[in-house]
């Protein structure tokens, strides 16, 4: 099963990013664990041509010399799923985009470089209302939102949304994400 | 998900979002149901601690599963219910329920009286009848029978010509195809045999039991589902993986015969395979090839049953039907038809059961198709009889587009 774009995810960002490059003429697929709870632009992406798999979930992927060469999901099993991109956004903790055990926190999709403090102690502030260190936590990306793993950059790996560390919003995620599939500047 | 937790259908996952609640058919339909959170996680609370909390209106879940299919946190919310219904309900069933959920039993009393028992359920006395009576809505075209089974003209027509092959697929034709519409398995084997791979029965093949499980008879339902995973798994220690046309069937077996029958099938729930599925994936890896008809037209709405939408395969058939040349292929949101198997019959449900495809119904007529596509046989009744279209099985689309002779001389090997 061939795609320009593969996206994991169906929250706000993949959704987001789903229905955006869907209208400008690429052939995405949205994977959703659950519904997702977008209902607007989630109609809108499969009314513009855009495949979505719903309750279903991407197991892992397979890389090769710097490039993600393909996904595998629960469902669709025995049926390789390629594409020329792929975006990562598959949220927080929640969601489990993001893992956190004793020995640290991961991403469980690729295991993509995830910044966060070494010491446990230092996740939260004991202050509930203060702000709270976790929330910083999450996938490092470059500028245009491509990720790297064992401090390698992965060329079509993009991550956008929750799972990213730092503050970059919501929409900047969204749009850095969109423009450097599309090789806008 | 799912993988990741050790409790019994992830019953202690369930955050009370109510999700499912918001996806449901009939909650939307009837206010006496209270809804899958309550039926389900959070009403197995209490059964836990007590089974008198076993609540009769649990028989309202339709089991088309579309709240496991939203449940962010791969809570098995259908199977939580289902499995109430079968471990507490010990309710009186009527002899109806029995009727309706033993297709194998009906279908073989059906099949040799065809002609008139067709002409008996559609006439307006008798159906007043088995209303009055029976408790079968007389308000619902019932199924027609086929005068003569799928498996004798597969003995005594198709038999001998897959002695030919050297490669070959079990298929599981399931009662639809063997006492009701006999066309679509000829069309599947005709299809199978283009593609170059023979078609062989099971040994022994009985009704997967989705109606049995739904209308709570388990025991029933345990006996044939064992009888159908001891076929299966001589098919399939044989190299042959086993296909059908019908997603609840293929859904039953991989899923329902484990989670609520309590039978293992891990050893060969990768090798029950819908049609399309098996069907999509020979032609993506290039040992299969199709050739079809460059002057057919037609437009088709794909509807996706709401068991395939758990498969998460309806991918499957919408890529093979864009594959026809000439098919403008339209899919609009998924939606719960309403008939839910054997509920929709009962007369207590018929309103519910409108009431729910209403919106599907409305859908589907304002995009006017030529023929609505879908892998379920219950929903190709309910939308033929509430709507003024017709209903194929994809597999049987793809056997009027291809043209069999290029596509059986491109997979010779």
């Amino acid at each position: 099963m061939r795609f320009d774009v593969v996206i994991i995810g169906g929250g706000p960002a993949g959704t987001g990013i789903g229905l955006e490059l869907q209208r400008s003429g690429l052939d995405c697929l949205v994977v959703s664990e659950g519904l997702g709870l977008e209902e607007s632009p989630r109609r809108e992406f499969v009314e513009a041509g855009g495949t979505l798999l719903q309750g279903d979930t991407v197991l892992g992927g397979t890389i090769s010399e710097g490039k993600v060469t393909g996904v595998a999901t629960r469902n669709l099993k025995g049926t390789p799923i390629e594409a020329s991109c792929y975006v990562l956004a598959t949220g927080r903790f929640f969601s489990k985009g993001l893992i956190s055990t004793m020995d640290g926190i991961f991403e469980p999709v690729f295991g993509c470089d995830v910044l966060y403090d070494r010491d446990s102690t230092n996740w939260t502030n004991p202050d509930f209302y203060a702000p709270q260190p976790f929330e910083d936590f999450g996938v490092v990306t470059d500028d245009q939102g491509r990720v790297s793993i064992g401090g390698r950059t992965i060329s079509n790996l993009f991550a956008a949304g929750e799972v990213l560390a730092g503050k970059i919003g919501m929409q900047t995620g969204i749009e850095r994400v969109v423009n450097a599939v599309l090789g806008r500047k | 998900m799912q993988d990741k937790n050790v409790s019994v259908n992830n019953f202690e996952q369930c955050l009370k979002c109510d999700i499912c609640s918001s996806v449901c058919p009939m909650l939307a339909a009837n206010p006496r149901y209270p809804g899958p959170k309550q039926a389900g996680p959070d009403g197995e609370r209490y059964r836990l601690k007590d089974p008198a909390y076993y609540d009769l209106t649990l028989k309202f879940c339709l089991n088309c599963k579309r709240c496991e299919v939203a449940c962010p946190s791969g809570v098995r919310i259908g199977d939580i219910i289902q499995t109430a219904r079968l471990k507490y309900g010990r309710q009186n069933r009527p002899l109806r329920d029995f009727v309706l959920a033993d297709t194998d039993l009906t279908g073989s009393l059906a099949t040799p009286l065809a002609p008139v028992v067709n002409r008996a359920l559609g006439c307006r006395p008798v159906k007043a009848v088995m209303d009055r009576l029976v408790g079968v809505d007389s308000r619902r075209t019932l199924p027609s029978y086929s005068g003569r089974k799928f498996v004798r003209w597969f003995r005594e027509s198709a038999a001998h010509r897959q002695l030919g092959f050297r490669r070959f697929v079990s298929f599981f034709h399931g009662c639809y195809v063997n006492y009701n519409f006999p066309e679509l398995g000829r069309d599947f084997v005709r299809i199978i045999n283009a593609c170059g791979f023979g078609v062989h029965l099971l040994e022994d093949e009985r009704c997967c039991g989705v109606a049995l499980i739904s209308n709570g008879f388990g025991a029933q339902a345990r006996h044939q589902a064992e009888i159908n995973v001891r076929s299966i798994r001589k098919a399939v220690s044989a190299g042959e993986p086993v296909v059908g046309c019908s997603s609840t069937c293929i859904f039953t077996m991989r899923d329902e015969y484990d989670h609520l029958l309590g039978i293992d099938t891990s050893d060969v729930r990768d090798s029950i395979l819908l049609a399309s599925k098996w069907l999509y994936d020979k032609v993506e890896s290039g040992s299969v090839k199709l050739v079809f008809k460059s002057d057919y037209h037609l437009k088709v709405a794909y509807h996706t049953a709401c068991h395939m939408n758990k498969l998460g395969w309806s991918v499957y058939s919408i890529l093979l039907l864009k594959m026809i040349p000439g098919l403008e292929l339209i899919v609009p949101e998924q939606q719960c038809c309403g008939i839910a198997g054997t509920f929709g019959f009962k007369k207590e449900n018929y309103g519910y059961s409108q009431e729910i495809g209403k919106s599907l119904f409305d859908t589907l007529e304002a995009i006017s198709p030529d023929i609505v596509a879908t892998d379920c046989e219950t929903c190709k009744w309910q939308i033929e009889m509430s709507t003024d279209l017709k209903v194929m099985n994809p597999i049987s689309i793809l056997a009027e587009a291809l043209d069999f002779e290029k596509t059986q001389k491109s997979n010779i090997r």
